[in-house]
């Protein structure tokens, strides 16, 4: 089997010299200290910790640790993809790819894989801090691996509407600022729109109105912070001593919906809703891409 | 075998092609000549399948560029006047990228890799970065790059833009050994004298329109159906343009330092008219030159109207 070569120039060229090694290692020491500075907030490490071990400190570690990779995911993969196809039309090196047997779809595949395996690397390289959490229990192997499974396919989808729109916009600011927004609107979007269909539901139905997580799963799904619900360890935590758990209570609020669910439907978590639109959208948008990139096909 | 029927291409309203008819048969360099702005690039674009036509067809070997353009990028190669590298890349790796993207891998593609480089004089950059290359060095890299998969047609789009006179001469005779490696290829370019000393046939782009193709002697001599004779004649000035004013072919006459020129409309045979008629008249002629038309004339002759609905 041989390698997508824009993938393996990529590899190449961007994993080269001092720079990949250093910024891992950032990325890492930056792990490290969230996760210290947490444990010593929460008099963890406290010489003079009268409270002793406290097991659900490690989760709440734990959650926090995800979301920070979850928001990293959406921060850097639009920020290399988004100037993939621009980036290389800037540098006037676009035609001379375009030129060569290799169909656009294929150039753009590699550019969204070079992206996710960047994520990846980043986010696998980080495992040995996220596996601190296994010294206090609570958390397994498999719920690790789910959780990168579905890293995987958000940063499948973020990689396909950058490279989608760095093959729409010429310029890489313009694709930089309408992936951004592009990928906010999809993520807090269906949040707006629940509330709105709340707020509609609530005002216009006479009897006590009563949700279902059909209507939840059915608004919800595009969002993949709604997917992210479901690794977040909301038991207990809405209330700790911390403040308030934003997502914590949204996770539970859907888990509670999900255990009066009786169908079908209970199957489909909200991870698996959201992977699988994960998975058709980025399939949508690289077609769409590669008709744009088509020189063929396109206008101008 | 290169075809391009009734091609036009609109930006806008702006008419940038305007049905070009052109052929360029297997094993022709074929000049393509135009100032700024002409169409020369967008209609290599077009051909190499970077741009749709807005109607009209290219046929490369009978395949319709539109239509299978993958088919037809495996017999062509294309080098933009502007193009980018990846400074970031050596320049074997630079030429195993542009191999992969065709397909070749392995010990072919360093085979290939070996052989254009020492075609293109930069075999001991081979493990130099390509930002460090100079620009002239970079254009012939960027030449070997539209070589990679063999192509039997390649379009060189200004390939000696830039260049100083000493890389301008490098890349002339790289040009030269594809000629003998028997590739039909397509080249603009702005050096004139240049291109006549390199191509088998020209074609000269005005306004989006074709305004002459063929063989650079063929153009040239259709052109020089109205040239210059300048006469010098050691006395009987007078006696001299009064003959020559009562011929019909003689257009213009005037006198610049004690030589006459003259603009004459014909070709050879009108020159040895005139000539015999002097002599017959007994004007004592000292010399008799006809300016021979540089491409560079015919060139400035055949988009002088571009040129004036430019102005």
């Amino acid at each position: 089997m041989r390698i997508n070569p824009v993938l393996q120039k990529d590899l190449k060229t961007k994993l080269r010299g001092w720079r990949a090694p250093v910024l891992i290692s950032c990325y890492i020491v930056l792990l490290a200290i969230v996760l210290i500075l947490y444990f010593a907030g929460s008099d963890m490490l406290s010489f003079y910790n009268v409270s002793g071990f406290n097991p659900r400190l490690a989760v709440n570690a734990y959650n926090i640790l995800t979301v920070f990779q979850f928001a990293l995911l959406f921060i850097a993969v639009p920020a290399i993809t988004a100037t993939s196809i621009s980036g290389e039309r800037e540098r006037q090196t676009l035609d001379l790819m375009l030129v060569t047997k290799t169909p656009p779809r294929k150039i753009i595949i590699g550019k969204i894989v070079i992206s996710i395996a960047h994520t990846m690397l980043l986010l696998i390289s980080s495992m040995p801090v996220l596996g601190v959490v296994f010294f206090f229990g609570g958390i397994g192997v498999a719920d690790i691996a789910k959780l990168l499974l579905f890293y995987i396919f958000t940063a499948f989808f973020v990689a396909s509407s950058g490279v989608f729109f760095s093959t729409l916009f010429r310029r890489n600011i313009t694709a930089i600022i309408t992936t951004y927004l592009f990928l906010g609107f999809i993520t807090f979007g269906p949040f707006i729109l629940f509330l709105i269909h709340m707020y509609i539901k609530e005002t216009t139905t006479a009897i006590a109105y009563s949700l279902s997580y059909a209507e939840i799963l059915g608004i919800l799904f595009p969002s993949p912070v709604f997917g992210f619900t479901s690794f977040y360890f909301s038991a207990a935590s809405d209330y700790y001593g911390y403040g308030y758990d934003l997502w914590g209570s949204v996770a539970m609020y859907i888990d509670g919906y999900i255990a009066q669910e009786t169908g079908i439907l209970r199957l489909l978590k909200p991870w698996i809703a959201n992977g699988l639109f994960s998975i058709i959208a980025s399939i949508l948008l690289i077609l769409l891409s590669a008709a744009i990139l088509n020189p063929i096909k396109r206008k101008r | 075998m290169v075809v391009v029927e009734n091609l036009t291409k609109k930006f806008k309203g702006t008419l940038a092609v305007d049905r070009l008819n052109m052929e360029i048969p297997e094993g022709e360099i074929y000049g393509f000549v135009g100032a700024n702005g002409a169409g020369k690039t967008t209609t290599m674009r077009i051909i190499a399948g970077l741009l749709a036509p807005t109607s009209g067809r290219v046929l490369i070997d009978g395949i319709d560029v539109s239509k299978e353009p993958l088919k037809v990028k495996e017999r062509m190669g294309y080098m933009p006047d502007f193009f980018g590298v990846y400074d970031d890349l050596k320049v074997s790796e630079y030429m195993a990228f542009y191999a992969g993207l065709q397909g070749i891998y392995g010990a072919k593609c360093i085979e290939l890799t070996h052989s254009l480089l020492e075609l293109v004089r930069l075999t001991h950059k081979k493990d130099a970065y390509v930002d460090t290359l100079s620009r002239g060095m970079k254009q012939r890299l960027c030449l070997a790059r539209s070589l990679i998969h063999d192509p039997e047609f390649l379009i060189l789009d200004e390939p000696a833009s830039g260049l100083d006179p000493r890389a301008r001469v490098e890349m002339k005779e790289i040009l030269k050994e594809l000629r003998s490696m028997g590739k039909t290829v397509l080249i603009s370019s702005h050096i004139l004298p240049e291109l006549s000393e390199l191509c088998t046939s020209i074609g000269i782009i005005d306004a989006g329109r074709l305004v002459a193709s063929g063989s650079v002697a063929n153009i040239t001599e259709k052109l020089s159906q109205s040239g210059l004779i300048k006469i010098k004649v050691a006395e009987k000035e007078e006696e001299a343009v009064k003959i020559l004013m009562e011929m019909p072919e003689i257009a213009e006459l005037s006198s610049v330092a004690g030589v006459l020129e003259v603009k004459v409309n014909g070709g050879e045979d009108v020159y040895v008219r005139i000539l015999k008629t002097l002599v017959g008249n007994e004007i004592p002629v000292v010399s008799f030159h006809p300016e021979e038309s540089s491409l560079e004339a015919v060139f400035m002759k055949l988009t002088e109207g571009g040129d004036q609905n430019e102005n």
